[in-house]
C-alpha cells in the first residue's frame, strides 16, 4: 500500500509560507488596525493549519502503511508492531512529536482565532500575531533540523519498532494530553502579550482565554496523572513519581499555571494583580516551552528524553526571546498594570489566593532549580552532583503541605475581610475533623509524621469542602423543599465555578491520600527456585513455575506466583519477562493486584537458564486513591468547563461603600 | 487550643520512633538515596538493570553484615564518586541547592506580606457616620450574607 509520506515535506513548506504570511497580515492587521489584514491574516493562519494537518495525515498514512523509507518510520515502528501503538509512534519519537505539537498549535489557533474578530477587535490581531510567531518557529523546526520526511538511501526490511516501555495505552494517550496542556497556553499567553501591546489591559483578555485556560491545565493535569500510571505500571519500581526531568518538566508548567487559575480570579473579582497574572502566563507558557528544550536538548540524563539531536539549540534562542521579549513588554507596561484597588484585610480571600500564589510559585521554583542545579553545579564549580528523590521530597513535601492545607482554608475565607470570630465559627468543624483523624492514625499505630500531618491535612481539607456542599445544599433544600441530592445538584449548577473547583480540590485530596500511602511502602527483592517463597508483610509470594510462548514480537516468559495472605491462599500473579526481537530488549511487565487499601505488585527482573528468578514485590498502600482522585478531578474540571460562558460568571465584588464598614474589618 | 498542643504532643513523640533495621528495609531505604550507576539520572532503587539488581542485594548483604545506613552510603560513594548520592552535600557548593528554595519561598513570603501590610487599609475605630452593630444584629447580618452568597 503507497502512503501520502510524499505529500509531507511539501505540506510542510507550504504550511511555513502561508504562517510566514499570516504573521505580516496579522501585525500589519494590529498595527494599522485594519480588519480586512487581519481576517486576511486569519484565513493565511487557518490554511496553515490545513497544511499543517496534511503533514500529519502524511506521516500517519507512512506509520500506518509501514513505509520504511521515512527514517522516521523505520525508527519507530515494525511490521509487528501493533496498530494503537503504530499510531502512537507520532509522537513516540523527537520529529514526529514536534510535528503533533505543531498541528495542535496550528489547529488551536485556528479555533481561538475564529471568532475572535467579532469579540475583540483590538486583541485578536495581536494575539493572531503572536500565534503565527509561534507556529513560525516550530515549522522552521520541522523544515530544518527536525525534517519527519527525511528517506532513507537505502529501505531496511523491517522498522526497529517503538521502544518496548512506549508500548502501553497510557503512553498512546499521555504525551498527547501534556501537549495538548502545553500547546493550549500558548492561547492565554498570546491574549496576554495582546493585552500588553494594546494596552487594554482589563479582564478582556482573561475573559476570552478562560475555556482555554481551563482546558490546558485539565489537558495537563490528567496527562500528568497518566504519565504516573504510565510509570507505575510499566517501569516496575513500584512508584509512579521519580522526580526525573522530563516528570519535572510537565510538572513546572503545572504549578505555574495553577497558581494562574487562582489568581485569575482575583483579578476579575477585584482588579488586582494584573502584573502578577500576566507574568504567572509568562512563566507557564516559558516553563512549558522550557521542558520542551529540556526533553531535546541531552543537557539531563532522563529515562524519558527524546533521541538527542540538533533541536535542542534551536530552542534556547525562542525560549531567550520569549522570556526576554515578554518581560520587557511587561515592563513597557508596567505604571498600566497596577491594580484598581486594595486589600481591605489580611484575613481575607486575597490574601489566601496570594499566599496559594507564593508557595505555587515557590514550588515551581524549588523543582526548576533541583532540576537544574546538576548543571549549574558542573558549570560553576566543575563538580557534578545529582538531585533525586531525596532533595525533592525534602524541600517539595512541606510546601505541597501546606498548600492542602490552604486548600482547606482559602474558600472558607470571605473576600475582602473576615473576622476571626467568624472563621473559627466556620472552620472549627474541618479543624476537629483533622485533629483526631491524626489522633486516631497515632494511636493506631502509624509512626511517620509526614503520613500523619498529609492524612489529618486530607481530613481538614476533606470536611471543609463537605461543609461547603452541606451549607449550599441546605439553602436549596430549604427554599426549594429539594432532596439532599437534588439540592446538591442544584448547588452545583447554580454555581459551576465554585462548586467544580471544589471538586477539583476534593480530587487533589484523594491524590494526597495515595501519595502518603507510600510512606507505608513494603518491598523484598530475592532469588527464587521453584517453589521457594518470600515473606512480604503479611503475604507469602510462591514462584510455582514458568510458561513461554512466542508471538511475532516477542519471546514471552511469564511467572507464576501464588499468593497466599496470613497463610490462607489469596490469589495468583503472573508477571512477565518477555524479549522484543526488533530492539532485542528485555521488558518487564508488572502484575499488580489493587484494592482501594493496598496494592501487591511483582516484577520479575531477571531470569537464569535454570529458570530462577530474581522478584521485587512491593506493598504499596493507598495507590488506588490516586487513580480515584484523579478521576473525581476530571468530574470537577468538567463541570468547569461546562460553567464558562463567554461572558463572566462571577461579579466582581462591590465597591467597599457598598460592603458593611464594621464587618469590613 | 488544647487539642492542638495534644496533637503537637502526640507528632512529636511519634517523629521520635526509629526506622526499620531489618536488612532488607535498609537496602531499600539506601537504594533510594544513591542514583544507579547503571541507568542515567534513576536511583539505584527505580533502575531496572540487572546490574542494579545485584548492586541492591550486596547492600542487602551489607547490611545483614552489620554495615549501617551510613557506612554504606560512604562505601557507595568512595565506589562510584559523589555523584551517587540522589542529594547534594548540605556543605560547600551543596549548600546552596539546599538554601536557594527555602529563600525563594521566605523572599516570596516577605515580599507578599509586605504587599499586603501595603495595600490593606489601616484599621480604625468606626467613624462617625458608622453605627456599631449589636452581635444579634451582626450575626444575622452575616447569615443573610452567608445565604446571599449561597444563592448566587
Amino acid at each position: 500500500m503507497n502512503s501520502l509520506a510524499g505529500l509531507g515535506r511539501p505540506s510542510i513548506l507550504a504550511a511555513l509560507a502561508l504562517c510566514v504570511a499570516a504573521t505580516v497580515l496579522y501585525a500589519a492587521g494590529a498595527l494599522s488596525k485594519r480588519v480586512d489584514l487581519s481576517r486576511a491574516g486569519l484565513r493565511a493562519l487557518q490554511m496553515t493549519f490545513a497544511f499543517t494537518a496534511l503533514a500529519g495525515a502524511a506521516l500517519l498514512s507512512a506509520l500506518v502503511t509501514r513505509d520504511f523509507s521515512l527514517a522516521y518510520v523505520a525508527n519507530y515502528t515494525s511490521r509487528s508492531l501493533p496498530m494503537l501503538y503504530t499510531v502512537a509512534a507520532w509522537w513516540g519519537g523527537m520529529e514526529g512529536s514536534l510535528l503533533f505539537w505543531t498541528v495542535l498549535l496550528t489547529g488551536f489557533a485556528a479555533l481561538a482565532c475564529r471568532r475572535a474578530l467579532a469579540t475583540s477587535e483590538r486583541l485578536a490581531p495581536w494575539a493572531g500575531a503572536v500565534l503565527a510567531a509561534v507556529a513560525l518557529f516550530f515549522l522552521v523546526v520541522l523544515a530544518v533540523p527536525a525534517d519527519p520526511f527525511a528517506r532513507l538511501a537505502a529501505v531496511p526490511a523491517d522498522g526497529k519498532g517503538l521502544n518496548p516501555l512506549l508500548q502501553s495505552p497510557a503512553m498512546a494517550v499521555h504525551p498527547p494530553l501534556l501537549y495538548m496542556g502545553f500547546v493550549g497556553f500558548s492561547i492565554p499567553f498570546a491574549y496576554a502579550l495582546a493585552a500588553l501591546f494594546t494596552g487594554k489591559l482589563d479582564e478582556a483578555w482573561l475573559r476570552l482565554t478562560r475555556r482555554w485556560t481551563l482546558f490546558a491545565w485539565s489537558a495537563l493535569s490528567i496527562g500528568i496523572v497518566l504519565g504516573g500510571a504510565w510509570a507505575y505500571t510499566e517501569l516496575g519500581w513500584g512508584g509512579y513519581w521519580a522526580w526525573d526531568p522530563v516528570e519535572n518538566a510537565s510538572f513546572m508548567p503545572w504549578l505555574t499555571a495553577t497558581a494562574f487559575l487562582h489568581s485569575v480570579v482575583i483579578q476579575e473579582k477585584r482588579r488586582m494583580l494584573k502584573v502578577w497574572n500576566v507574568l504567572l502566563i509568562l512563566l507557564t507558557y516559558a516553563l512549558a516551552v522550557f521542558g520542551t528544550f529540556l526533553t531535546r536538548s541531552g543537557l539531563l540524563s532522563s529515562i524519558h528524553t527524546f533521541s538527542q539531536g540538533p533541536v535542542g539549540k534551536w530552542f534556547l534562542p525562542f525560549l531567550g526571546a520569549l522570556v526576554i521579549g515578554g518581560l520587557a513588554v511587561v515592563a513597557w507596561r508596567y505604571d498600566e498594570l497596577r491594580s484598581e484597588n486594595r486589600y481591605d484585610s489580611l484575613l481575607s480571600r486575597e490574601a489566601a489566593f496570594l499566599l496559594n500564589n507564593v508557595l505555587f510559585v515557590a514550588a515551581a521554583f524549588t523543582v526548576l532549580w533541583g532540576t537544574i542545579y546538576p548543571i549549574v553545579a558542573e558549570f560553576v564549580t566543575g563538580t557534578r552532583f545529582s538531585v533525586g528523590p531525596p532533595f525533592f521530597n525534602t524541600v517539595f513535601t512541606p510546601i505541597g503541605l501546606a498548600l492542602i492545607g490552604l486548600t482547606g482554608i482559602g474558600p472558607l475565607i470571605s473576600w475582602r475581610a473576615m473576622r476571626s470570630a467568624s472563621l473559627w465559627r466556620i472552620a472549627r468543624t474541618p479543624l476537629a475533623t483533622g485533629v483526631v483523624v491524626a489522633i486516631a492514625l497515632g494511636l493506631s499505630g502509624v509512626r511517620s509524621t509526614g503520613a500523619l500531618l498529609a492524612f489529618s491535612l486530607c481530613a481538614f481539607t476533606a470536611a471543609a469542602i463537605v461543609g461547603e456542599f452541606a451549607r449550599g445544599s441546605r439553602v436549596h433544600r430549604r427554599r426549594d423543599g429539594l432532596d439532599l441530592v437534588g439540592s446538591l445538584a442544584r448547588t452545583v449548577a447554580r454555581n459551576r465555578r465554585r462548586y467544580g473547583g471544589y471538586i477539583v480540590h476534593l480530587g487533589v485530596v484523594l491524590i494526597v491520600i495515595g501519595f502518603a500511602g507510600s510512606a507505608f511502602r513494603v518491598e523484598r527483592q530475592a532469588l527464587l527456585g521453584r517453589g521457594e517463597s518470600m515473606e512480604l508483610g503479611p503475604y507469602t509470594l510462591t514462584y510455582q513455575g514458568l510458561r513461554t510462548w512466542e508471538t511475532p514480537e516477542k519471546a514471552i516468559n511469564e511467572v507464576v506466583i501464588s499468593v497466599d495472605r496470613n497463610g490462607e491462599p489469596l490469589t495468583t500473579l503472573s508477571p512477565q519477562l518477555n524479549v522484543h526481537f526488533a530492539q532485542d530488549q528485555r521488558q518487564s511487565e508488572i502484575a499488580i493486584r489493587t484494592t482501594p487499601v493496598e496494592d501487591l505488585y511483582a516484577v520479575v527482573t531477571s531470569i537464569d537458564r535454570d529458570g530462577d528468578i530474581a522478584l521485587r514485590a512491593f506493598v504499596n498502600p493507598l495507590t488506588w486513591w490516586i487513580w480515584a482522585g484523579a478521576a473525581v478531578m476530571l468530574v470537577g474540571m468538567a463541570i468547569l468547563l461546562a460553567g464558562v460562558p463567554g461572558a463572566p460568571s462571577t461579579a466582581p465584588v462591590p465597591a467597599r461603600r457598598a460592603e458593611p464598614a464594621v464587618l469590613a474589618r | 487550643m488544647r487539642a492542638g498542643a495534644l496533637a503537637a504532643v502526640a507528632l512529636t513523640a511519634l517523629a521520635a520512633c526509629a526506622p526499620s533495621r531489618a536488612p532488607e528495609d535498609i537496602a531499600a531505604r539506601v537504594s533510594t538515596k544513591v542514583m544507579s550507576p547503571f541507568c542515567p539520572g534513576v536511583t539505584l532503587h527505580d533502575c531496572p538493570s540487572g546490574r542494579a539488581d545485584e548492586l541492591r542485594l550486596e547492600i542487602q548483604r551489607w547490611a545483614a553484615a552489620g554495615m549501617d545506613e551510613q557506612a554504606i552510603l560512604a562505601r557507595l560513594e568512595r565506589e562510584y564518586g559523589p555523584a551517587v548520592r540522589a542529594a547534594p552535600p548540605a556543605e560547600g557548593a551543596g549548600w546552596l541547592a539546599w538554601l536557594l528554595p527555602g529563600l525563594a519561598l521566605a523572599g516570596g513570603g516577605i515580599l507578599a506580606w509586605r504587599t499586603l501590610a501595603r495595600w490593606t487599609s489601616a484599621p480604625g475605630a468606626p467613624t462617625a457616620g458608622q453605627i456599631e452593630a449589636t452581635p444579634a444584629e451582626r450575626r444575622r447580618l452575616e447569615a443573610e450574607l452567608e445565604r446571599a452568597r449561597e444563592a448566587r
